[in-house]
């Protein structure tokens, strides 16, 4: 592991701040893991944008469609004694936990978790190895999208990342890269700023100490 | 999609139109001066010049090895399970997207913005056939709701008010919808998510071809590309051949100017990389099927033209739209054809044809402020008076041509001149203004009062004026120009006089003639050509430490353009290169090599602002010497959007008046809140211009040229 460069951190860190991220430092894994639950404890109930059979419904939400009943967390790409963790916890609270089958909730999701392979300073950037389908889609169904960053990967700019990003790319027969700086948002109509137009409502990103 | 003018009457009614939208004018207004501040200050956190460079040189290099380029994609992409096709016009294309839909048996199609899609038109050869096509970006919802086009490339629905906008959503979901933005957006959220949900076709536009992985990249905000590309079972991307580039650094480095320029941002919330056709549960075979279609429509033969190949470098961000005075007034309906803004002025000729660009194209004030700001440094103004030309050559300008032929005759053109001081008397009462001019001759241009020849020209006046400077410490030729010499001869005589009290010797060689950059403007190339070699031929430049002209765009033509359609002239050419070396714009001189300073002037209190004429601020790129001097010689001022063009442009405020009138208004009004008793500029062209409005409005200011002032208070 690099070394971990305070001055990086602070940057990314405002950059992801200036485009509505919530940031969140934390020490450990089993912090991170907490923290994804209480965010899903704290926020309203995800919104049903389109039908879904077997959900359990709510009343209407803001934008006057159900809401779910039984709230979703996603975190397809955690290792097999994270996802243990988290799911334990989220059982606890009575949310769905998957990692997987997330085709089958397109109506939306109440939180979505990934972890990022790297930073980008200069503009807040997470790189995200999204080849999955199923890790793609917690980043972009769900109402609040939370990733992890390892502080120690975190690089300076576009060009210093380049390198990665092609092992990235190459790195299996076909792949799916994203760069996320900050939730999904518009300036369509009348060039006001509004977030979550199809995407995440939220964005948070926990960083974590190594 | 809208219909291009087919002539200039219908253009200008067009035009009319929308100089009468008032949410338009707000709405552009607003962002013009938001988009200047917001990218200024993303810039400045990253090496600008060098980056535009960087771009350009990897297009140019890109688009050298365009065949080279999609070959190696073409394998790279085939070998991650990827059908690459080739159309070589807009009618292939959307045969190839059709029968790709037809194989795949597709009833609903969701789309990501693509403007290579709205250059081929391609949702009316889909639905023809019985698809659905819904447009995912909200913009493109938006305007496809109303069957319009795009009117920006990144805000496509910019012309809209949010009042507009509830009412295609009430209609389009059939229940009232509320005016609040936000609430809009979340319409959109839950309308789109539905038709995401039930495509079985994605077809998104690609930013970046990168030929190393054969990768589809796009960029965007919403995040809709991310749902085009991962829930229907077939992907297509379109991109156009120019769209290739050779490795992830050169997407990497346009990335850091493109969303800066786009929409002031520091990266896009969502880049995506896709190598290949990868896993897919929607898709029987597990598989993705995925097609990636490129675009020739010309686009091989532009690549071969060693000027117009520089079009490539177009990374499609809109900045040339938004620091455009004039989309500014009329927006992007009445700028463009389907492509937007400078660059849409020549992209239209070439991708649609000249009947579709002849009259657009002479839409430009020739500002030079999308020069200024263009990602890949294309040279948008000095492209946009080559289709000028190539259009005159094509389908001739009776009155251009005409005027064309006297140009080439110095001496005809002097005594015509001369012919229409007298004609003009009955019109001017003897003052500087034509004041009794019918208005049937005005026309649209009563919104402001036109000049009079000046009584004497400063050639006439010449051989009294010449001063006698004894052990001179340089010597220097004056260029005139036409307006000063003919018009306001008394800027000149006030340079000279500065220069006699300096102890530099000046000189004034008869045979120069107009610079050329009117005849340019017009189309009239081969003229241009002509008047060029007379002023070559005219000035011994050997004698001269400098040539000095008080027409910032004289100098900025002479300096910078003479040279280029000079190229073909090689027995002229290196003099013509010597003499555009020596040629030096007033305010340089003044401060650069007089250095003048503010012990060199009375003292005065006097409130003086500025106009920064576009020629000089942006084509010379001089901006603090003549500042400088006015804090030297009075109190300077400082004028809101100093830079912004005051609506001149030469025979462009003969040819749109409309939009002319609007910019000098705009310009008026920023000067009269400086409280100034005197403006200034470097320009008579701008002097003309503002003095005019000044006058027509009544403005109690003094218009008048820096050498003016400089001359006024100059100690002895």
């Amino acid at each position: 592991m690099p070394p971990v460069n305070p001055e990086l951190v602070e940057a990314f860190s405002a950059k992801a701040a200036l485009v509505n991220t919530v940031m969140q430092e934390l020490p450990t894994m089993a912090a991170a893991l907490q923290y994804v639950v209480d965010v899903c404890e704290k926020k309203a109930p995800a919104e049903l944008l389109a039908d879904e059979p077997s959900a359990e419904k709510g009343p209407l939400g803001p934008n006057k469609v159900p809401t779910r009943v039984k709230r979703i967390v996603a975190a397809p790409g955690l290792s097999d004694e994270d996802f243990a963790t988290l799911s334990a916890a989220c059982e606890a609270k009575g949310f769905a936990c998957l990692r997987e089958g997330l085709r089958n909730h397109l109506a939306g999701i109440d939180v979505g978790f990934s972890c990022a392979e790297a930073g980008v300073a200069a503009s807040g950037t997470c790189l995200m190895n999204t080849n999955d389908e199923d890790v793609r889609l917690a980043g972009m169904i769900s109402e609040t999208h939370i990733i992890l960053l390892r502080k120690s990967t975190i690089y300076p700019d576009l060009p210093s990342i380049a390198q990665l990003l092609r092992e990235r790319i190459n790195a299996e027969p076909t792949t799916y890269t994203t760069l996320i700086t900050g939730p999904s948002r518009t300036a369509d109509i009348e060039r006001v700023a509004a977030v979550g137009v199809h995407g995440p409502l939220e964005l948070h990103i926990i960083l974590l100490e190594d | 999609m809208h219909e291009a003018p087919k002539n200039l009457s219908d253009y200008r009614k067009q035009i009319d139109e929308a100089l009468q939208d008032d949410f338009l004018r707000r709405t552009l207004d607003t962002f013009a001066v938001a988009y200047r501040a917001n990218r200024e200050a993303v810039f400045k956190e990253v090496d600008e010049k060098k980056l535009i460079a960087k771009i350009a040189d990897a297009k140019d290099d890109a688009c050298k090895h365009m065949e080279e380029l999609f070959q190696k994609y073409k394998a790279e992409a085939e070998k991650r399970g990827v059908i690459v096709h080739r159309a070589v016009d807009a009618d292939e294309a959307n045969q190839i997207i059709l029968r790709i839909a037809r194989e795949n048996n597709v009833k609903r199609v969701v789309k990501s913005k693509s403007m290579t899609a709205e250059e081929i038109q391609l949702n009316p050869v889909l639905e023809a056939d019985g698809i659905i096509v819904d447009e995912t970006d909200l913009g493109e919802w938006i305007i496809q709701l109303r069957h319009e086009g795009p009117s920006h490339m990144v805000m496509p629905a910019i012309h809209l008010s949010r009042y507009q906008v509830a009412d295609d959503f009430t209609k389009a979901t059939g229940e009232k919808q509320d005016t609040d933005v936000q609430k809009l957006v979340k319409v959109a959220r839950v309308q789109l998510r539905r038709k995401f949900i039930a495509a079985d076709m994605g077809i998104s536009g690609c930013n970046f071809a990168i030929a190393e992985s054969g990768l589809v990249t796009t960029v965007t905000n919403e995040g809709n590309a991310r749902m085009v590309t991962t829930l229907p079972r077939v992907h297509v991307a379109i991109a156009g051949l120019d769209k290739l580039v050779p490795s992830i650094e050169d997407a990497l480095t346009a990335l850091q100017v493109l969303p800066r320029n786009a929409t002031a941002q520091r990266l896009t919330s969502y880049v995506s990389w896709i190598a290949g056709a990868g896993a897919c549960a929607s898709s029987p075979s597990g598989k993705k099927i995925m097609h990636v279609i490129f675009l020739d429509n010309g686009r091989t033969e532009i690549a071969k033209d060693p000027l117009f190949s520089q079009i490539f470098r177009c990374v499609r961000c809109g900045a040339c739209a938004n620091v455009c005075p004039v989309f500014r007034l009329v927006g992007g309906h009445k700028m463009g054809y389907i492509y937007i803004g400078a660059i849409g002025l020549i992209l239209t000729y070439f991708f649609h044809g000249k009947d579709k660009a002849a009259v657009l194209c002479q839409n430009c004030v020739g500002c030079e402020a999308c020069a200024n700001v263009c990602a890949g440094g294309i040279d948008l103004p000095r492209l946009i008076r080559e289709i000028r030309a190539r259009v005159a050559e094509e389908q001739g300008d009776g009155y251009a041509a005409l005027l064309g032929s006297v140009m080439k005759n110095r001496k005809m053109f002097h005594s015509l001149l001369k012919f229409a001081k007298y004609a003009q008397k009955p019109f001017t009462g003897g003052t500087q203004f034509q004041r009794h001019l019918p208005n049937i001759f005005l026309g649209k241009h009563g919104f402001k009062a036109l000049p009079a020849l000046a009584s004497k020209s400063f050639r006439d006046r010449w051989a009294e004026i010449e001063p006698k400077v004894s052990n001179p410490t340089m010597r220097v030729a004056i260029f005139s120009g036409c307006a000063q010499d003919f018009i306001y001869p008394e800027q000149l005589e006030a340079c000279v006089k500065i220069l006699a009290a300096r102890n530099v010797a000046v000189e004034f060689p008869m045979d120069q003639t107009c610079c050329g950059l009117p005849l340019e403007m017009m189309g009239q190339r081969k003229t241009a050509i002509d008047v060029a070699k007379q002023n070559v031929q005219a000035f011994p430049v050997g004698r001269y430490d400098a040539i000095i002209t008080l027409c910032a765009s004289c100098a900025s033509h002479l300096k910078h353009t003479m040279i280029k359609i000079l190229d073909g002239e090689p027995a002229i050419l290196p003099q013509a290169k010597l003499f555009a070396d020596k040629i030096t714009d007033f305010s340089s001189f003044m401060h650069d090599k007089l250095g003048l300073k503010k012990e060199d002037f009375f003292p005065s209190s006097e409130k003086v602002t500025y106009h920064a004429s576009c020629h000089l601020c942006r084509a010379l790129d001089v901006k603090e010497a003549p500042r400088a001097l006015i804090a030297s010689a009075a109190e300077y001022v400082p004028c809101e959007e100093e830079e912004v063009c005051c609506g001149f442009g030469g025979s462009y405020s003969a040819k749109f008046p409309e939009i002319s009138a609007r910019m000098l208004e705009n310009k008026l009004n920023h000067i009269r809140a400086t409280g100034a008793t005197r403006l200034v500029m470097d320009c008579p062209g701008c002097v003309m211009q503002l003095r005019g409005g000044a006058e027509k409005q009544g403005l109690d200011i003094k218009v008048q040229h820096l050498s003016e002032l400089l001359a006024d208070n100059l100690k002895p």
